[in-house]
């Protein structure tokens, strides 16, 4: 008997159809991948599944018996288990009340009830010990990193006698080490007979972990399939409906110009040429991140770069702009002005040439932007659109054109394709090999190291703000000596 | 076509504040037939001239993310120290006194909330105490009148007319022109809404935030210092007392105008209608008799239903 079982599930919102008929079970002991690209279903999917959502139609059952959930309370007393990805952890407090919390042990002094610290702990590590993670339960979850505070939060689902844990995204802020441990975590759940809903959109850890995989696109579940049944050229098939190719790097093309070298004196001080992607390698927190603020003018302190062979001082963005480089931030909430239209966040960094002091070129702005959108291929290709209403895809083409504008020959990329779905990322890639072809020099920074070889020409690694590796493709250029590198 | 009927209702709802002040006025005309008359009409826009040249400067300092709360009391002090100026050094050093001491205590605000990284709620609200208490310090807590009174010309400003309007009208109308070009169709405009949207990718995006931070300030401590000039036209001397609470109905305006509190959106003009809900309503409660102590409460409870139904809307 399946552990949860859902059968002919819709939902809509509004105009949007969400769900179309949809089943969905998986057997206790078993991991069952959801993968597909943003908007195929899956939140909403899992969001039913765990009580948020209610469907319009269909049914969901737990170990057999038909349920409908009032709400994710009601999910979680019948041991449905969710672990989003943003940690609702309470950070002041101790591991074991963090793993306990909701059903304390109390024990009764002078007749009130008061806190068992002793039986608490003892639980705590019980459960900790039971799946094997290696944390003090009397420690401060804000002590911890994002890797301990999520398996702290498994550990209390573990509390609760979960029948299904489901798990959202789990490695996407993970290092290396820290998902091999998360995957022992999952093997030792797997072993205690829960069942486990596995949403991710990483092919490589789909088919290293799932016994059994369903593909959602547009809301309906078009493939199923178990472990080794389907190439990795089917799957993506299945995921966008088409064949994706991916843009390579053409490592004959020559490089004749140094255009950024810098910070100069710096570790690691980095050049780019010509014609060129440069990719530097690492996981979260390596440094990466911070090395490209640095070449953007956007640290505390002023830099020294070298630009097209003129020295440049970059004390703000503002002089790395002028000097012709374009940032594109991690973190798109960085990068974007939410409430501001598609012409305005495009424009914004161009307005030193696109206004004559105060006064706007209004015939120029709506030809460059105009221009713009349809080169990147913003959906729908609407100027007076606020960036908001707009899809991650789609605003991360935004920030993506506003450098595009003929200014800035030199892009500084930081994880430009996480978070968004497999058809954007093929046309950022697409982006950037036209950038390169056109003369520009690229540094990208990427934890996918897969996607990182394939569109650079050499790769830097680095490890806690260190370089600890450069490699090129005359060399050793694969992912195995890249994670050797790596240390994962 | 879908799309098209969209945009149409996201208009609509845009429009909600100017349909509310439609309504009122109607409503008022028909509590009170005196609501239509030139004399009270007269009025209402003399109580919306200095309000709506203090909601200017705000709507540009809440559009770019931040917050003043001193503007009522740089409206007393810049009042105070133009008639004091204008009893020494005539009335152009006198307006002129009184706009830069508004525009000096903006530039405080500015620099207290960019430089040293204060809260501008908590920064504004010491520099309203603080400059409320140097106005009582300089004029001893009486009004500045003159022997003779304030100079003719001065006074006269709050009376004569153009086409029938008085010049204290024309004023606002002039900057609202001024401003509204400046926000919503320059460099600096786009500067301003992308500051308070998000300051970070603002400044990534080469912005020098800080600066346009500390100018908006600067722009709403001036206006309110010429509002300040203005009341002291109208009240015929300098009151130390005078602008208190004109923050919050300022704040009030543009949050009726639909603008965000938390910056990069609002339009000028909506903030301005905001002004004349706030005036006619109490002009309308006025003519039909109702207690100023239920005036109050019944404005209250305007600002409060407002705020929630644009939450509801972006819902």
């Amino acid at each position: 008997m399946p552990a949860i079982e859902a059968r002919g599930l819709h939902k809509r919102f509004q105009a949007t159809r969400a769900l179309e008929d949809v089943s969905f079970a998986v057997e206790p002991g078993e991991i069952h991948a959801l993968i597909g690209e943003n908007g195929a279903g899956k939140s909403t999917l899992i969001k039913i599944l765990g009580g948020v959502y209610r469907p319009d139609r269909g049914a969901v059952a737990v170990a057999g018996a038909p349920r409908r959930f009032a709400g994710p309370g009601e999910a979680l007393a019948s041991g449905i288990v969710t672990i989003p990805q943003e940690m609702r952890v309470v950070p002041a407090l101790g591991v074991a009340e963090n793993v306990l919390i909701g059903h304390l042990p109390m024990r009764r002094v002078l007749g009130l009830p008061v806190l068992d610290r002793a039986e608490m702990a003892r639980r705590a590590a019980d459960i900790l010990d039971r799946l094997g993670i290696d944390i003090d339960p009397g420690a401060r979850v804000d002590r911890l990193g994002y890797a301990e505070r999520q398996l702290v939060m498994i550990a209390r689902a573990l509390s609760h006698e979960a029948l299904v844990v489901i798990l959202d995204e789990p490695t996407a802020a993970l290092e290396a080490r820290e998902v091999e441990r998360l995957f022992r975590v999952i093997a030792a759940l797997k072993a205690d007979g829960v069942a486990i809903v596995y949403v991710s959109h990483r092919l490589d850890e789909v088919e290293a972990l799932a016994d059994l995989c369903t593909v959602l696109r547009d809301g309906r579940a078009v493939e199923r399939f178990a472990r080794g049944e389907r190439g990795r050229a089917d799957i993506v098939r299945a995921m966008t409906g088409r064949d994706i190719e991916t843009a390579h790097a053409d490592p004959g093309a020559a490089s004749t110009g140094i255009l950024l070298r810098g910070p100069l004196g710096g570790e690691p001080e980095v050049a780019v040429g010509e014609g060129r992607v440069l990719g530097l390698a690492g996981l979260l927190g390596s440094g990466t991140t911070e090395l490209l603020h640095r070449l953007f003018g956007g640290a505390r302190h002023a830099v020294e770069i070298e630009k097209s062979g003129a020295p440049v001082r970059l004390g703000r963005p503002a002089d790395a702009i002028r000097a012709g480089i374009g940032l594109v931030p991690g973190e798109r909430a960085l990068g974007l002005a939410m409430a501001l239209t598609v012409r305005e966040n495009i424009v914004l960094p161009n307005l030193p040439w696109l206004a004559r002091g105060l006064r706007l070129n209004r015939e120029e702005i709506d030809r460059l932007v105009a221009r713009l959108i349809e080169s990147v291929d913003i959906r729908p290709p609407d100027p007076d659109r606020t960036v908001r209403q707009l899809s991650g895809g789609n605003q991360q083409k935004v920030i993506f054109a506003r450098w595009l504008a003929g200014h800035a020959d030199v892009l500084l990329l930081d994880e430009p394709t996480h978070g968004i779905d497999i058809g954007a990322k093929a046309q950022i890639h697409r982006l950037m090999r036209r950038f390169v072809e056109d003369g520009g020099g690229i540094v990208l920074a990427s934890a996918e190291m897969e996607e990182l070889l394939a569109v650079s020409d050499s790769v830097l690694a680095m490890r806690r703000g260190l370089t600890v590796g450069r490699f090129s493709r005359d060399g050793d250029y694969t992912e195995a000596a890249l994670r050797a590198a790596l240390g994962g | 076509m879908k799309g098209l009927a969209q945009i149409r209702i996201g208009w609509l709802a845009g429009q909600i504040p100017l349909l509310a002040l439609v309504v009122l006025c109607l409503v008022a005309s028909a509590l009170s037939d005196r609501f239509f008359s030139p004399i009270n009409l007269n009025n209402v826009l003399m109580q919306g001239a200095v309000m709506t040249v203090i909601t200017i400067g705000m709507t540009y300092v809440i559009v770019c993310g931040g917050f003043d709360l001193s503007v009522g009391s740089v409206v007393a002090l810049s009042g105070c120290i133009a008639a004091m100026a204008m009893l020494e050094a005539g009335i152009v050093a006198g307006v002129a006194a009184g706009v830069a001491v508004g525009a000096l205590v903006g530039l405080v605000n500015g620099l207290v909330v960019t430089r040293l990284d204060v809260n501008p709620f908590i920064a504004t609200l010491g520099t309203m105490v603080l400059f409320r208490g140097v106005t009582f310090l300089i004029t001893g807590g009486r009004p500045i009148v003159g022997e003779d009174g304030l100079p003719e010309p001065f006074l006269d400003f709050a009376i004569e007319r153009l086409f029938g309007i008085p010049f204290l009208v024309w004023l606002p109308v002039l900057l609202f022109g001024v401003f509204h070009w400046l926000l919503h169709h320059t460099a600096y405009g786009i500067r301003v809404f992308a500051t308070g949207g998000n300051t970070e990718a603002a400044y990534l995006a080469g912005v020098a935030v800080g600066r346009v931070r500390a100018s908006a300030y600067v722009w709403c401590g001036a206006l309110a210092g010429l509002a300040g000039v203005m009341l002291a036209s109208r009240l015929q001397s300098g009151q130390p007392t005078a602008g208190a609470f004109y923050e919050l109905t300022a704040i009030a305006a543009v949050v009726l105008g639909g603008a965000s509190l938390f910056g990069g959106e609002g339009k000028l003009y909506k903030s301005i209608i905001g002004v004349f809900i706030m005036v006619v309503l109490a002009n309308a409660l006025n003519l039909a008799n109702v207690h100023s102590y239920w005036q109050q409460v019944a404005i209250g409870l305007v600002i409060v239903a407002a705020a929630a139904a644009d939450r509801l809307r972006r819902r």
